[in-house]
């Protein structure tokens, strides 16, 4: 983001502009894919749209000064879990056939429910003027702060969460494995 | 600079895309991309509230590496039982699997 603001500076184009532009573009261009995801009728495009709102997000954490994290959105969701989902989406049959949702009802139920949802999360925040900051604001938290907590003060949730992904790996492998006849 | 508020709109919308999808979707794959939906939303709010609140060693940015790793164990998990369910009864779809309903 700084090698960004400090190109800009020097072909004298207005920073704020651009950047603001850029965001919106892409938040716009997330919520577009997500509700393709939502949407669509053919379970793969859906899984391949999922990569693209993934990749999306990564951009919307390099507006938040968060590098360290847009690079691991992209190796871990992108990388892992779409292509993972799209391994499913083949070794499951008949992926054409029924996967919409079906009837009007049930679709416009859970379109109220959801938009009541959005309606006071959007009260809520906007009810908050003014968030408490500390840390004067755009203070970026490098990747060696990040490491150096994760070791030090989070040593304990790390090893947990360690743990956590060795028994799903186990997990994993005890229910997919095909059973003997 | 752009505001926190719009970050958690963002986040507040795709949240409750998420949610509409899961309410409607009968595959049980697409259920689960629907649950990636919603962590992201909350990981996009975690790391607004980390940039833009007082968290002077990157609480928010680690709680959000903690639900990426949790993410990713949960959606190889949910995957496998999809896989297995459908070895079992032939059909991903959420209302024709009545396995446990008595």
């Amino acid at each position: 983001m700084n090698g960004l603001i400090q190109l800009l500076n020097s072909h004298g184009i207005p920073q704020d502009f651009v950047i603001k532009a850029a965001f919106y573009f892409i938040a716009t261009l997330t919520l577009v894919f997500a509700l393709f995801v939502v949407l669509s009728r053919h379970i793969f495009r859906a899984a391949v749209y999922l990569a693209v709102v993934l990749t999306c997000i990564a951009c919307v954490y390099l507006f938040l000064d968060a590098e360290f994290l847009a690079v691991v959105q992209v190796l871990i969701y992108v990388g892992a879990i779409v292509v993972l989902f799209i391994f499913t989406v083949m070794l499951t049959a008949d992926i054409d056939s029924g996967t919409f949702a079906g009837t009007l009802r049930r679709m416009s139920v859970a379109a109220v429910a959801s938009l009541a949802i959005f309606f006071i999360l959007f009260k809520v925040i906007n009810m908050v003027t003014a968030w408490k900051t500390a840390v004067p604001a755009g203070v970026s938290i490098n990747l060696s702060q990040l490491g150096k907590s994760l070791m030090t003060g989070y040593a304990l949730p790390f090893e947990v969460i360690s743990l956590v992904s060795l028994a799903a790996l186990v997990g994993a492998l005890v229910i997919g494995k095909a059973e003997k006849r | 600079m752009i505001p926190e508020s719009h970050f958690l709109m963002l986040g507040a919308a795709l949240f409750s895309i998420g949610v509409f999808g899961v309410f409607t979707r009968r595959n049980a794959i697409g259920i689960l991309m629907s649950i990636e939906l919603i962590l992201n939303a909350a990981n996009i709010n975690l790391i607004t509230f980390s940039k833009f609140s007082a968290s002077p060693d990157g609480l928010g940015q680690i709680f959000a590496l903690f639900v990426i790793a949790i993410a990713a164990a949960s959606a190889v998990v949910g995957l496998c039982l999809v896989i297995s369910i459908y070895r079992n009864s032939k059909t991903i779809l959420v209302n024709k699997i009545n396995l446990m309903k008595w």
